[in-house]
């Protein structure tokens, strides 16, 4: 049986190469603002690219891109509104900034899908579990195996990311000041 | 199985004895770094989840460096916010404004980072400490779980190897080479993958070279988005930090079967004087192609130049000149002791008779913003580390990077002018 939490079925959002944060995913303006509020990205996201993206997409849904997906600087406010959405990421690679911030946002992806954007088709009905890597195609009927993220990235992420890590530790030692002698 | 510098410090501090690219660790920093600009954003993000206290904190330095002179009321909010949190955290190497200089260069300088000691930090330009053999990685704004729970998971990164051959030309300095270098690893891919690598400099060239130079290589692949650069330390670097070192440390070095994902040659003697052009420091063109073009706004410092060395050169240069009219000069030492060394000897006397506005030691115009502005329109010329539109003014105004000779030269003429003009007054 698959894990709920890891396993996505939805409708793919392709994607080819070198799709750059800032401009072509969110505009620049949210991260100069720092503006964090998902309510407020939603609208926006992949607005100037794909216009009407937040109403098409539900939950469940997987963006699936090319080659170095989140180019530029590391910035997060696109992949905050695609985690408020509901949505997961697959893609071929990303530079290692962008990896670190998703798995820091607790946001559930995989990227070293080497070949995956020619696996599919926008609008065709995709399932992977992150978990194990399984990808399966149902439109074309393609399934592949790719490499899932790391065990202890995948744990990072199941625990909320950076914030999430932080707060657990903090209870636990809090916990084990006050526990039992 | 052998393993690079860089492994055998991640190994070392995260009590393993071997570990491989992509591996992932959890080192224990020997020192972690929080700049001005980072420290308030980590206390309201520990704050808020209740976390009161850190983990080790006599391991932690506060530089203030970005933000030296407060222009603002907002600025000097932080700097008391930031003398608040030293003291509530007990931070361990609290350098306030005017102490220190900038956090890229004098740990160095006070022995606090030594050969082989691995750090964390929150600016990606603790690269820096490379150049003497010492192995920093970039947290970034996850610095605040390092002072939280003493460590971050990290992945071991992989090196590239990059051997140096040949003989700088005179006239030409490792700014040059760095803008050069960058933007030729850039054009490798994809046989070559500089992304989150970390170069190793090797080669017949890098014994000559002097710790200002090894910095200066540190400098512009990071802005590329390299791990770090890692310097093999020369005895003569060894030496130097033997000197200034606060405790025995123990350098690291490569085995002979350490594996490395790729190689990397660079010919230095065939490089002439070297421009960024405005938007990237890897944006790299021979000086000629823009020889001539008028600027307004001149900056030597930075963390690529910010060395004795550094303004040393463009001291031989303006002394007994005058900058032109209509460009006006910024020069900031990168830290304190060099400031009073410039004083010392006369360097500070030689840019203020040239006309140039001398700054406190830190980031000075580089920082993005606090000081030295360009207006719309204008041009600079700078040994900044970066150049992206609207880094030291309006977006429309233009960043160009140079050597510190260029720099000089540049400043003297009110245009960008090769340094080898006044070759004799740099040899």
């Amino acid at each position: 049986m698959s894990d709920p939490a890891w396993h996505y079925r939805g409708t793919c959002h392709r994607f080819g190469d070198d799709v750059e944060h800032d401009a072509q995913m969110i505009s620049f303006d949210f991260v100069i603002r720092r503006v964090m509020d998902p309510e407020v990205l939603i609208p926006h996201l992949f607005e100037t690219t794909r216009p009407d993206f937040h109403r098409r997409a539900r939950p469940g849904d997987l963006v699936i891109a090319g080659r170095n997906f989140g180019k530029g600087k590391a910035h997060i406010q696109a992949y905050v509104a695609m985690k408020a959405m509901g949505l997961a990421l697959a893609c071929e690679s990303m530079p290692y900034n962008t990896y670190r911030a998703l798995i820091g946002l607790g946001f559930t992806f995989m990227t070293g899908c080497t070949g995956i954007a020619a696996l599919v088709e926008d609008g065709d009905e995709v399932e992977i579990d992150f978990r194990t890597g399984a990808f399966t195609n149902h439109t074309s009927g393609v399934s592949r195996s790719f490499r899932p993220l790391p065990e202890r990235a995948l744990e990072i992420i199941r625990q909320g990311g950076t914030q999430g890590v932080l707060r657990a530790w903090w209870a636990a030692r809090q916990a084990a000041a006050t526990g039992p002698a | 199985m052998g393993m690079t510098a860089v492994e055998k410090a991640l190994a070392r501090a995260s009590g393993a004895q071997q570990v491989q690219p992509w591996d992932v660790v959890y080192p224990e920093p020997a020192l972690v770094f929080v700049h001005d600009g980072h420290v308030e954003g980590a206390r309201r993000e520990l704050d808020a989840l209740g976390i009161d206290c850190i983990t080790r904190p006599e391991r932690v330095v506060f530089a203030t460096d970005h933000e030296v002179v407060y222009l603002s009321p907002r600025a000097a909010a932080r700097g008391s916010a930031i003398r608040r949190t030293a003291r509530d955290w007990n931070v361990g190497h609290f350098y306030d404004a005017g102490r220190g200089g900038h956090g890229h260069l004098f740990p160095m300088e006070a022995g606090l980072v030594t050969p082989g000691m691995f750090v964390f930090a929150s600016d990606m330009h603790c690269s820096n400490f490379g150049a003497i053999g010492a192995v920093p990685v970039r947290a970034g704004p996850e610095v605040v779980s390092v002072l939280a729970m003493g460590t971050l998971w990290t992945t071991v990164p992989p090196s590239v190897k990059v051997v140096l051959s040949g003989r700088l030309q005179p006239g030409v300095s490792c700014r040059d080479v760095g803008f050069r270098m960058t933007q030729a690893l850039l054009q490798s891919a994809p046989t070559i993958d500089i992304d989150y690598r970390y170069l190793e400099l090797a080669g017949d060239a890098l014994d000559a070279l002097d710790l200002h130079e090894r910095i200066a290589l540190c400098n512009t692949p990071t802005e590329a988005g390299v791990a770090g650069v890692f310097v093999p330390p020369s005895a003569r670097v060894l030496d130097w930090c033997r000197q200034r070192a606060r405790q025995p440390f123990e350098p690291v070095s490569s085995d002979p079967d350490a594996t490395y994902e790729a190689t990397f040659t660079f010919d230095l003697s065939g490089l002439g004087p070297q421009v960024a052009l405005p938007g990237s420091p890897a944006n790299a063109a021979d000086l000629a192609q823009v020889a001539g073009t008028p600027v307004q706004h001149a900056y030597l410092g930075s963390c690529g130049s910010g060395m004795y060395e550094d303004f040393a050169i463009a001291a031989r240069l303006l002394r007994g000149r005058r900058i032109a009219a209509g460009t006006r000069l910024f020069v900031v030492p990168g830290t304190v002791e060099c400031a009073q060394r410039m004083a010392e000897a006369g360097l500070t006397e030689v840019f203020m008779d040239a006309g140039a506005v001398v700054l406190p030691a830190g980031c000075g115009p580089c920082a993005g913003g606090n000081m030295g502005l360009m207006d719309s329109g204008e041009a600079s010329i700078s040994t900044a580390a970066t150049n992206h539109a609207g880094r030291m003014g309006p977006k429309d105004s233009k960043c160009y990077l140079g050597s510190p000779a260029t720099v000089a030269a540049s400043a003297i003429a009110g245009r960008i002018t090769d340094p080898r003009e006044f070759l004799e007054a740099i040899r």
